[in-house]
């Protein structure tokens, strides 16, 4: 090739360039791709890319291609808020995520001020939807209902001395405040305080827990800590019942702690993936394994997935990507929409209706038993 | 009083850790003046080598429990160590000559090179080590039950960093490195290698770390490719706390951050453990700028 003819393939590629970015439609995904939560961010980024390149076999959005444009927010509230800012100068259509509550919160001014449509996938902290943020949704459930059921769940047990324990991180202190509240008057809180995340060692914390001689401990932390937790307890020669919330829903819990150390755990959560049993979500599972080599392990990935889904749907029935139009058809058109975590409608805070919270048990097996 | 001691000895397997790791700081610090930031990913190097040879060899089906957690001991220790002289090799060495401050960034970027590295070979989930390698007994010590194995972590702790001690107060070697840390221009004169000072204490340092890293992923079982970071910035406390360049200083500091973060929690409030660590270390530099044990530091300037 000589040297003009490179010239102007490389003149032809860069006018190609812009010309072809119209003809997508530019999805972003903020998730934590690195950092403490990087396994569930991973996994949103797989099944939001599955979804996508699925989507573009079947031709596209409208006949445009969806191109996804991946930000990592490291899990961590500075780092959103400029992986947020970035997705603002790409051009995409709707945001995807994010998981923590603190990091999504971060984020949602930056995207609401671009007019950019957030569907958050794993942020449950009550005021997210309650600052009255009109391009902001979320696919998963909020910690209002997660509090009642764990509240519930702690009488049901008969539990006269309850031990609440949260990292007081956004989300868990949320929770743990809601629950606290929901038992007041009803069974005695003898303990309320936060441990300090990603450490190893958590022998003080329960040493002191066991002074406090509650008869069921509410932990409404994430999953690492959990399983570090309940593998001290365990060594400890303490035998009192934890409960805990949606965030510690991840297989790896087992592994951390120990089978012998998580049997009879229970924890709330919306149904795991394997729990999922519509023909849709079973299909979906077997094209995620086949393409990623597993199962997800993790229901947030999936709820990521349908959030991508809702707004697939929103451009594609409103033929637009105008955020006011596919926020509108969101909230009043969108009724009842197969999501593989259930029906999907969305009320107009933003917020998805329906029950979603279960009880599951974790058996000898170390499996995650949906209690009845 | 029972929950005293339990809390006193919760305090102390964990600053045995901190200790362990605090002394990679302070050697380094001691000869290079220089805060080697990539010393706590160093430390998750060791846990998750320690992961994979434990499971790749399968020592212990072959040579027995004991013998098996030796040798795996000895090889993490002597990885780590390598991995220690190469980091020294690539990211310090260019810039002796340099300002401080170019060092230490190239000790951040380390770091960060450190801890990615792991994620992308070993994956951003948590790794476990199998249960079962370590006997869980717990025994009874003056009426509070104690897992032996938190016992031997601090037995361990202790007699690494006594031989570490002997060895610098004692030996040829030893003298050099502590010549070398008062001051190198001189120490070159007396016929000091100093390059050579320099590459043994980026041997020990990081060993010890690799030592301790293991310890925590046996101990604890879960390991993070962050781990490093919370387990670091503690260590580098301790350092600070004992009298930085200071190596009895680097124990009695980390025993002593253990305890107070452990006693703090326990008799004061939870989730201020942190923050009732840092207002002791601050009030500790207050009265003694240098650190509990640091007047050789002052000595220096």
């Amino acid at each position: 090739m000589n040297r003009i003819a490179r010239l102007a393939l490389a003149l032809g590629l860069m006018a190609a360039g812009p010309a072809s970015a119209a003809d997508t439609i530019k999805i972003g995904l903020m998730a934590p791709i690195t950092g403490s939560w990087a396994s569930e961010g991973q996994e949103m980024k797989k099944n939001v890319e599955l979804l996508a390149a699925e989507q573009n076999a079947k031709g596209g959005i409208n006949g445009k291609q969806v191109e996804v444009i991946v930000e990592d927010d490291g899990g961590d509230p500075r780092t959103a808020s400029l992986a947020a800012q970035r997705l603002t100068t790409k051009g995409v259509a709707a945001v995807i995520g994010t998981y923590g509550s603190a990091v999504t919160e971060a984020s949602q001014a930056i995207l609401d001020e671009a007019k950019i449509i957030q569907i958050a996938n794993g942020s449950t902290a009550v005021r997210l939807t309650e600052k009255g943020l009109k391009l902001f949704l979320r696919t998963c459930p909020r910690d209002d209902e997660q509090g009642r059921v764990g509240a519930a769940t702690l009488q049901k047990m008969g539990a006269k001395k309850v031990a609440l324990l949260h990292d007081n991180s956004a989300y868990s202190k949320g929770l743990a405040d809601e629950i606290n509240a929901l038992l007041k008057g009803k069974v005695q809180v003898v303990f309320f305080d936060a441990l300090t995340p990603k450490e190893q060692d958590y022998s003080t914390i329960l040493t002191k827990l066991k002074a406090a001689g509650p008869d069921a401990v509410f932990f409404t932390g994430y999953y690492p800590e959990a399983g570090l937790l309940l593998k001290q307890k365990r060594q400890m020669g303490w035998k009192v019942p934890f409960i805990g919330g949606d965030a510690i829903n991840n297989p790896d819990l087992v592994k951390i702690a120990g089978k012998e150390a998580v049997e009879g755990f229970q924890f709330l959560s919306p149904p795991v993936p394997k729990d999922l049993d519509t023909a849709e979500a079973r299909a979906y599972l077997a094209s995620y394994k086949k393409k990623w080599g597993e199962e997800p392990g993790s229901i947030y990935g999936l709820l990521a997935g349908d959030g991508f889904r809702v707004v697939v749907k929103a451009i594609e029935a409103t033929k637009s990507t105008d955020p006011q139009k596919v926020r509108d058809y969101l909230t009043n058109g969108l009724k009842d929409f197969p999501g593989f975590t259930g029906k999907i409608s969305f009320n107009q805070k933003g917020d998805r209706v329906g029950e979603l919270y279960r009880v599951y048990k974790v058996d000898k097996a170390g499996s995650f038993v949906l209690q009845p | 009083m029972e929950q005293f001691l339990q809390q006193l000895t919760n305090g102390l397997a964990v600053g045995g850790i901190y200790a362990l790791i605090a002394l990679g700081y302070t050697m380094v610090y001691g000869v290079m003046k220089l805060i080697n930031f990539a010393h706590g990913d160093l430390f998750s190097c060791g846990a998750y080598l320690g992961l994979t040879l434990l499971t790749g060899l399968a020592l212990q089906d072959r040579v027995g429990p004991v013998a098996g957690l030796l040798v795996l001991a000895v090889l993490v220790v002597v990885l780590v160590a390598l991995l220690g002289a190469i980091l020294e090799r690539a990211a310090y060495r260019p810039l002796r000559e340099s300002p401080r401050l170019s060092a230490v960034v190239s000790a951040l970027g380390a770091s960060i090179f450190l801890q990615n590295a792991l994620m992308l070979v070993y994956g951003a989930r948590f790794q476990v080590y199998p249960s079962g390698v370590l006997p869980e007994i717990a025994v009874s010590v003056l009426g509070v039950q104690v897992p032996l194995m938190r016992i031997l972590v601090v037995l361990v702790s202790l007699v690494m960093m006594g031989a570490l001690y002997l060895f610098v107060q004692r030996t040829k070697v030893g003298t050099a490195i502590r010549a070398a840390a008062i001051d190198q221009g001189a120490a070159r004169l007396m016929g000091i290698d100093v390059n050579r000072v320099i590459l043994l204490v980026f041997l020990i340092g990081p060993a010890l770390g690799g030592a301790a890293g293991l310890m925590v992923g046996l101990y604890y079982g879960q390991i993070g490719y962050q781990m490093g970071l919370l387990y670091g910035m503690k260590a580098f406390t301790a350092a600070i706390l004992g009298g930085i360049g200071n190596i009895p200083g680097a124990m009695v500091g980390g025993l002593l951050l253990g305890v107070v973060e452990s006693l703090g929690a326990a008799y004061v409030s939870l989730a201020w453990k942190d923050a009732i660590a840092f207002l002791v270390l601050i009030l500790i530099l207050i009265v003694r700028p240098t650190g509990l044990l640091g007047e050789r530091v002052a000595e220096k300037v």
